[in-house]
């Protein structure tokens, strides 16, 4: 073996030079696994946790089924809203985040499905649906479209088709803000104490009630989600499934509403204000109430304008966004999406009258055969200013004494300044105790706080107070707010107007109470909480009770006293309400109510109709509330509609549209 | 022989006989390094280990055989054992004068890979199909330039010229082009290194490495100017430095790979964990160019810390060798398998933590592939060689 090669390196001079050449080379392998070393100990050990959750976020995806939300039917099971299922084009924003790009795909779909992008676009941008799941920009679409969709897939990057559950609503626009609609929970919702605590808890792109009962009902009504734990390959291929939570299908809820009576009501309103209309009365808005005044429970809700829930259902588009959202902007008067029945509040009128009265009874000022003068007007001591000052009756007429019953038959507003002048005096903030008993006892009848409807929101209303007063003049310079509590006040709200307040929900409370003998029922439109079974019969789940807020404090004698002058309204010789029931048949199905004229505005003659009623005098079952805004007197334009609804009610047979009455009542 | 001589000086106390000449009298296998073939050993356990685990669960998910990758790196294991004891009992200076055949028989190969018999996958024509065994040339070519420029250094006797340089270059710059057409541009970086490693020991002065590196940095420019690079090449090499976690681009591979290794963690997820990173088949080529990630998700900084040190333990043994050897030559070829081996695992490691270029190049004796495993096994059978015949 002897070659060339075969030379020793140490043979020449060079073996330290040799080892050092070899030692550079070692030099540089230990630098190279230094470095390996120490980025292995970085990943696995300083940022390995980080990594970890990266990991899991690539292979562990939650996929939530939605569960059925509940139905929602009426007292005999009727449906009012059920669900549906609507082909869908949705965009996922995480793959179409470029805005060019958005542009291009919006530009595409509006050419296929015949939507302007504009509303593709308020959909997409809408900030109330969640960025994490794909936006539903149009429902309903054609199989046809979405079958082309799926084929050129390529051109429409983000875009699926999908079945997506809406509400849906056979009766269309019947009981729309009493049932409400549905949205994604908006991040302001999320926090509201409403949607706090439930199981499993409320999350972003989650479809709540929005409105109505379908928000107050939400927990129920909901269900719960089935969450599937899913763990995916790199193609985002399934490789192992577990259910964590099985899908729970919300319950059923059963109103009180009737829907029969509801569809008449909503009629019966409509053609009145048309009626209204026709004789020239602005009567832009109104609302009705049913009412069972033995348990509260509200039988027909109507009001108007009103909206086709079904088109907040799927989504707004421009245009009904701008028909729902006020034709004039700067009048909330003209909200579709008001409830008037409990959302708004006006001066109660003459209906008021009834719980002057009640408050004086109550107080011991007057006995239920006490008579008081009514006059033309009624002259009482300076209010702050110099000089006496003088409130008139809606008529001149002198009458004479006069007793309760026909006080109110007549509506006679002298004989109730009278009564509040002498309540004020006895305990107002001004001239009396202070202890304002006047005051507390309409509060005790169900006004200036909200009735517990089970809807969203409900208006409070005011009963004018001291306290009131300081709190409205906080902060305000005015004569009239130096000068406090004036005595006028009590007499100008003793017959309903001035800033005394009310929803017609609480009116029909009120009046409740008067029928059934003094007890002053909660609202409600939540009956029955069911579940269906498999044999289509359902099961119940819960029933919701009764239940009585408080009792009036009035002797059976007084309350008859009451009750005796709102028959007359309607029957009497001077009832303010006899020419709107002329011609119903008052002997078999007898109606007790009263009418109300509210002034808006002392210089126009701009008033509100009010007629709050019930029926059957002898065992009343019904109390309806009629307001009509802007349409004159109750006895002119409520008490006519609300004839219809007892119509209904009884199956009276009547083929004549609302005609307005005659009434001339303050 | 004439050995006696040069070591004269060291006697056996006992023998009285010079320790040169009892060593000589001895069959080489007396003087086998043990130790090497232990590593070579665990590290392709190690390796035949990871590439099960790394395989089995996507075979089966695709009604595959698991143990089909296995079994066909088990197989390479054998033939690479063959290799090696054939290697290791012909005398590694009888290499040497057959240099010349060798650097000639690996450029004819890579020639070979080129034309119509060299098998295309994945845009690529790397393989020659040989029935039971797609052979890689390039993988042989490493070893077969280290032989050549090994011996043309040898015979310079540690005393390197320009002139010598510039042949070196040319001898190594035939085989990397021919690799580079392939394209193939990872193993060609690594004839870039065992040029390195072996002017270096071989004598190159340091005014060489300069001029080379001037040259070096001068033809990288010319390269990107010259848009010689195509676009795909220069992402990946660049993506490391920021890469961009998109399905779509180059960079998804080096993200999914920090992510595996980085959930690893201390202990890792355990061999063939289930819906791990590697058994989810979110890091491409996890049994080839990237097991080491694999390695990091299922045993964790342990594992991977252990890998790197039977690895750091096998280049000490190396260079060992290097210094140990009788002659020149010996040196010259271990200091080059040191050369090889050091910058695949560098580069290839670095490549998975993010550090380093992503290009194909294998993890010796870890990743699966018949003909990166026989090269390597043939490089320990010279290393082995050098070793016993120290004394000879």
């Amino acid at each position: 073996m002897v070659s060339n090669y075969g030379q020793p390196p140490h043979a020449s001079a060079g073996i330290d030079r040799m080892k050092l050449r070899i030692g550079v080379l070692g030099i540089l392998v230990i630098v190279a696994f230094v470095a390996l070393f120490s980025r292995l100990w970085f990943l696995q050990v300083l940022a390995s946790e980080e990594y970890e959750e990266l990991a899991q976020e690539n292979r562990v995806r939650y996929v939530y089924s939605e569960p059925s939300r509940g139905r929602i039917l009426d007292r005999h099971g009727k449906v009012l809203v059920r669900n549906r299922f609507s082909l869908s084009a949705t965009i996922n924003k995480q793959i179409v985040d470029e805005p060019r790009e958005r542009r291009v795909v919006l530009r595409r779909l509006s050419k296929v499905l015949d939507v302007p992008v504009r509303d593709l676009r308020r959909r997409l941008d809408d900030v109330t649906v969640s960025p994490y799941k794909p936006v539903a920009v149009a429902n309903d679409i054609s199989e046809n479209d979405a079958t082309y969709l799926s084929i050129h897939q390529e051109r429409f990057p983000g875009v699926a088709t999908e079945l997506l559950p809406v509400r849906h609503y056979p009766h269309r626009d019947t009981a729309a803000h009493v049932l409400g609609y549905v949205g994604e929970i908006s991040p302001d919702e999320l926090k509201q104490d409403h949607f706090k605590g439930a199981r499993p808890s409320y999350g972003p792109g989650d479809l709540v009630g929005k409105e109505g009962v379908e928000y107050y009902y939400d927990r129920f009504l909901r269900g719960k989600p089935q969450i599937e734990k899913v763990i995916v390959n790199s193609s985002s291929d399934v490789v192992t499934t577990e259910i964590q939570q099985v899908e729970d299908p919300g319950l059923d809820l059963v109103l009180s509403l009737d829907l029969g009576i509801q569809k008449v009501t909503e009629k019966a309103l409509l053609a009145g204000l048309r009626a209204a209309r026709g004789a020239d009365y602005a009567a832009p808005a109104g609302a009705v109430v049913v009412m069972d005044p033995t348990d509260g429970a509200v039988i027909a809700m109507a009001s108007y304008p009103d909206y086709d829930p079904s088109i907040l259902a799927d989504g707004l588009t421009n245009k009904e966004y701008a028909f729902l959202g006020a034709r004039t902007p700067d009048d909330p008067d003209d909200d579709a999406l008001l409830n008037r029945a409990v959302q708004i509040t006006r001066p109660p009128g003459s209906t008021f009258k009834v719980v002057t009265a009640g408050a004086a009874l109550a107080t011991g000022i007057a006995e239920t055969y006490s008579r008081f003068e009514c006059a033309g007007a009624a002259v009482y001591p300076p209010q702050g200013g110099s000089g006496s000052v003088t409130f008139h009756n809606w008529t001149s007429a002198y009458r004479g004494y006069i007793g309760f019953p026909e006080s109110l038959e007549h509506s006679c507003n002298t004989f109730y300044y009278e009564l509040g002048w002498r309540m004020e005096d006895a305990f107002g903030a001004s001239n009396g105790d202070g202890s304002e008993r006047f005051q507390k006892y309409a509060r005790r009848a169900g006004l200036g706080h909200e009735t517990g409807l089970d809807v969203r929101y409900e208006a409070d209303g005011v009963v004018p107070d001291l306290a009131w007063l300081e709190d409205y003049c906080e902060g305000i310079e005015s004569a009239g707010c130096d000068l406090g509590w004036l005595p006028g006040y009590t007499v100008n709200m003793s017959t309903g107007q001035g800033d005394m307040i009310v929803t017609p929900l609480q009116m029909a409370v009120t009046y409740g109470a008067i029928a059934n003998g003094g007890h002053v029922m909660r609202p409600r439109l939540g009956w029955e909480l069911t579940t269906p079974l498999d044999d289509g019969a359902s099961a119940s789940i819960r029933t919701f009770k009764r239940n009585v807020v408080t009792e009036l404090p009035l002797e059976d004698a007084e309350i008859a006293a009451i009750r005796q002058g709102l028959q007359a309204v309607v029957t009497g010789s001077q009832g303010t309400a006899v020419s709107a029931f002329s011609g119903f048949p008052l002997d078999r199905f007898p109606i007790a109510g009263k009418t109300g004229t509210a002034q808006l505005d002392e210089a126009t003659d701009k008033n509100d109709a009010w007629f709050i009623s019930y029926g059957p005098v002898g065992q009343p079952r019904y109390v309806v509330a009629v307001l009509v805004q802007e349409a004159g007197h109750g006895g002119t334009s409520a008490a006519p509609i609300a004839r219809q609804v007892w119509e209904g009610i009884f199956g009276v047979d009547n083929k004549t549209d609302v005609r307005l009455g005659v009434d001339a009542s303050g | 022989m004439a050995m006696e001589g040069i070591f004269g000086e060291a006697v056996d106390r006992i023998g009285g006989e010079p320790i040169s000449a009892r060593m000589a009298r001895r069959a080489p296998i007396r003087h086998l390094d043990p130790t090497l073939l232990v590593v070579t050993l665990l590290l392709s356990i190690y390796g035949v280990v990871m590439v099960q685990s790394a395989t089995a669960s996507n075979q089966s998910a695709a009604g595959l055989d698991p143990n089909a990758f296995f079994s066909r790196q088990a197989m390479f294991l054998l033939v690479g054992a063959i290799v090696l004891i054939g290697v290791s009992f012909v005398d590694y200076r009888f290499f040497a004068g057959f240099a010349s055949v060798v650097y000639g028989a690996t450029v004819g190969a890579l020639i070979l890979v080129l034309t119509p018999l060299g098998t295309l996958r994945s845009g690529a024509t790397r393989w020659i199909d040989l029935g039971p065994m797609e052979v890689q040339p390039s993988e042989f070519a490493k070893v077969g330039v280290i032989v050549a420029l090994a011996a043309y250094l040898a015979l310079r006797k540690g005393d390197v010229r320009a002139r010598d340089v510039a042949a070196c270059v040319v001898l190594v710059a035939i085989p990397s082009g021919l690799i580079y057409v392939q394209p193939d541009l990872g193993s060609m970086m690594v004839f870039v290194a065992l040029l390195g490693a072996l002017l270096l020991s071989g004598g190159a002065k340091i005014r060489h490495f300069l001029f080379l590196g001037l040259c070096g940095f001068v033809g990288i420019v010319v390269v990107l100017q010259m848009g010689l690079l195509k676009d795909y090449q220069l992402q990946r090499l660049t993506s490391f430095l920021d890469p961009d976690p998109d399905v779509r681009s180059v960079g998804y591979n080096l993200t999914q790979s920090k992510i595996a290794i980085g959930s690893g963690g201390m202990r890792g997820k355990g061999l063939g964990g289930e819906n791990t990173q590697t058994s989810l088949d979110y890091v491409p080529e996890q049994h080839t160019d990237f097991i080491f990630t694999a390695v990091g998700e299922q045993l964790g900084f342990l594992g991977s810390a252990t890998l790197l040190a039977m690895f750091v333990f096998l280049l000490w043994r190396a260079l060992r060798i290097a210094v140990m050897s009788r002659d020149l030559f010996g040196t010259l070829l271990a200091s080059g398998i040191v050369g090889l081996w050091a910058f695949q695992i560098f580069v290839n490691v670095g490549m998975t933590m993010g550090i380093m270029p992503i290009t194909g190049i294998p993890l010796p004796f870890i990743s699966y592939g018949g003909s990166s495993l026989i090269t390597n096994y043939i490089a320990v059978g010279l290393l082995l060689n050098i070793h016993m015949r120290r004394f000879l």
